[in-house]
């Protein structure tokens, strides 16, 4: 422990600091009772048969061969992807919009940014039974669509508009989230940077090109990165919206898990599809652990888990 | 986008006029975002205040007639001061654990440096990833052997586990922007490090657990999912999953269901109005390595 002491000492053996893994020890013991036990006894579950209240016997690997020829999966792997590709560009390209909107000296900025964060805080059950309400067959926005002579639009009722719905709303849940990040990164550039350019002649187009868009690039991989693995962990906008439905249009991942699980009372298949789910995301994990080493990227006040 | 782009920005070539042109127009447009993003929480406030009958008979956005009815059926035909009662207990015993775990774990990965050290705030980080349902699936049977299923203190462990890969992040990233010299300066009088810890950096470590907290009480007042398999009786039940019951694809019972939901958005709003800068300082805890 050199930083200890100032002063040279006779060399003398220090004890150990055992502080910091002290200190550590909460986190561990917790991080191994809600995560690595169920990681093992889950993996174990995945292999078996049976339901929750009467595990089966070991069936090895047949809940996954089962699974990856179950239409059920491979639809679900097809709607995770177009979901989470979906909010990822629209939460982006809307969160950096409105960053580059409230990069500049405003009076009352704390306030629009403040008005433009609630989407992102507020209860999941709140904002799905709010948009449920304003897009429902006969409800506001098929009235406006009337009013305008266009005919109703089923939101909820065919496969392509409930996984339009499903996206549009975890794009508002999730826009806040790209926007404040973006924003910090581009409150960093150094404002000389953008005065010589000013004084060049650079338009604005040319600004972001040249200057914005290369200081927010690592960060804009890390945020895509994370705002996957948020889409894919999805459970709520989906569930509180359509349960999966119409049939089984929009069930990702997670609400064709839970379905297995607590509806179906088929543990080994839900465990299974649970574990790869799990790989999945540590496919990204590990991508973003590899960017992450430029830009530490936002630690989002994550309402919508 | 682009036309109001980089508006603020010193663009010397552009006349004053149409310099304030588009500061207007991008004021403007804020106003106008602002406002339209904010539409479905609009929604909620003004429906709390329609009668039931209303949202069978008409559709207007304003209702007819301004009433605190559903208010009043909350507060009398429901257990919605139950369902307060539970997420208040659940938030702030998930808060409390939660920051000072990530306060210590946090202080250890900053001030310790080493493989170990190193690698655990790595693991951490990857551990953001877990799968719920992987956490539920076992817990729910574990937790049904062990009677814990609806007990409201059964999801507190599990919410704490997902605050804390952030939450540990946070805490690190602020004390690493806290100036070591003092409390080494205190080692050389003498002071022990736990000493060091809890009268040098805890005191001054206020902003850190405010954007701690604001995060750790968002994830368990808003949380549904873990809350709506753990517990499924109405006496144990939080604020999500409690309205949730006014819920059906063809009934909702909209006006209870909104006044229910006008409440649980309070905090948000406080949030909003007065610890925002916690909140964005913390949401950025070392968003860009400086």
């Amino acid at each position: 422990m050199p930083r200890r002491g100032v002063l040279t000492q006779a060399p003398r053996r220090r004890p150990i600091d055992w502080l910091p893994y002290a200190f550590l020890a909460p986190s561990l013991l917790i991080f191994i009772l809600i995560m690595g036990y169920p990681f093992i006894v889950g993996l174990s579950y995945s292999l078996r048969g049976g339901s929750l209240l009467d595990l089966g016997g070991f069936v090895g690997l047949d809940n996954y061969a089962q699974l990856l020829q179950d239409p059920d999966f491979q639809h679900s792997v097809v709607f995770t992807a177009i979901f989470t590709v979906g909010t990822v560009v629209g939460s982006y390209l809307i969160g950096l919009g409105l960053a580059l909107l409230l990069n500049a000296e405003l009076a009352g900025r704390g306030l629009y940014r403040g008005a433009l964060l609630i989407p992102w805080i507020i209860p999941s059950i709140v904002s799905t039974q709010s948009f449920r309400w304003l897009m429902i067959q006969n409800g506001p926005v098929d009235v406006m669509l009337h009013a305008l002579g266009l005919s109703s639009i089923p939101f909820f009722a065919t496969p392509g508009w409930a996984a339009f719905t499903v996206t549009l709303v975890k794009v508002w849940r999730s826009y806040p989230f790209m926007m404040v990040s973006c924003l910090a990164a581009l409150q960093t550039i150094d404002p000389n940077l953008t005065e010589a350019a000013a004084a060049d002649g650079a338009g604005r187009i040319a600004w972001f090109k040249h200057i914005a868009w290369p200081h927010i690039a690592t960060l804009s991989v890390v945020l895509w990165i994370m705002m996957a693995i948020f889409s894919i962990h999805d459970f709520e906008t989906i569930w509180l919206l359509t349960q999966g439905g119409p049939g089984t249009a929009t069930m990702n991942l997670m609400v064709l898990s839970y379905n297995y699980t607590f509806i179906g009372d088929n543990v080994g298949y839900g465990a299974a599809v649970a574990i790869i789910s799990l790989l999945v995301l540590m496919a990204l994990a590990l991508l973003l652990l590899r960017s992450r080493r430029e830009v530490v990227a936002a630690a989002p006040v994550e309402a919508a888990r | 986008m682009s036309a109001a782009a980089a508006g603020a920005a010193p663009f010397a070539v552009r006349a004053a006029g149409a310099r304030r042109r588009g500061h207007r127009l991008r004021v403007w447009a804020l106003v106008v975002l602002a406002i339209g993003a904010n539409i479905p929480v609009l929604v909620v406030l003004v429906n709390s205040l329609k009668s039931t009958e209303e949202f069978l008979i008409t559709n207007s956005i304003l209702p007819l007639h301004w009433t605190l009815s559903n208010y009043h059926i909350l507060g009398t035909q429901t257990d919605f001061w139950s369902f307060v009662r539970t997420s208040v207990s659940v938030t702030a015993l998930t808060t409390v654990i939660s920051v000072t775990v990530a306060i210590l774990a946090g202080y250890s990965l900053s001030r310790t440096v080493n493989a170990f050290t190193a690698g655990y705030a790595r693991s951490v980080l990857i551990l953001q990833m877990f799968p719920i349902m992987l956490e539920l699936i076992p817990l729910f049977i574990l937790f049904g052997y062990l009677r814990l299923i609806n007990s409201w203190f059964s999801v507190v462990p599990l919410y704490v586990a997902g605050v804390l890969p952030y939450g540990i992040w946070m805490a690190k990233g602020f004390f690493d922007g806290m100036p070591r010299e003092m409390e080494e300066a205190a080692w050389v009088d003498g002071c022990s490090h736990f000493g060091s810890f809890w009268r040098i950096a805890l005191p001054l470590s206020g902003p850190g657990v405010a954007a701690i907290s604001i995060f750790s009480f968002l994830l368990s007042w808003n949380e549904f999912l873990i809350a709506s398999v753990f517990l499924r009786n109405p006496h144990a039940e939080t604020i999500p999953v409690g309205v949730f019951v006014f819920v059906a694809e063809y009934q909702t019972n909209w006006g209870p269901l909104f006044a229910a939901s006008t409440l649980a958005l309070i905090p948000a709003f406080l949030f909003v109005l007065f610890a925002q800068r916690y909140m964005v300082q913390g949401a950025l805890a070392g968003s860009v390595k400086q």
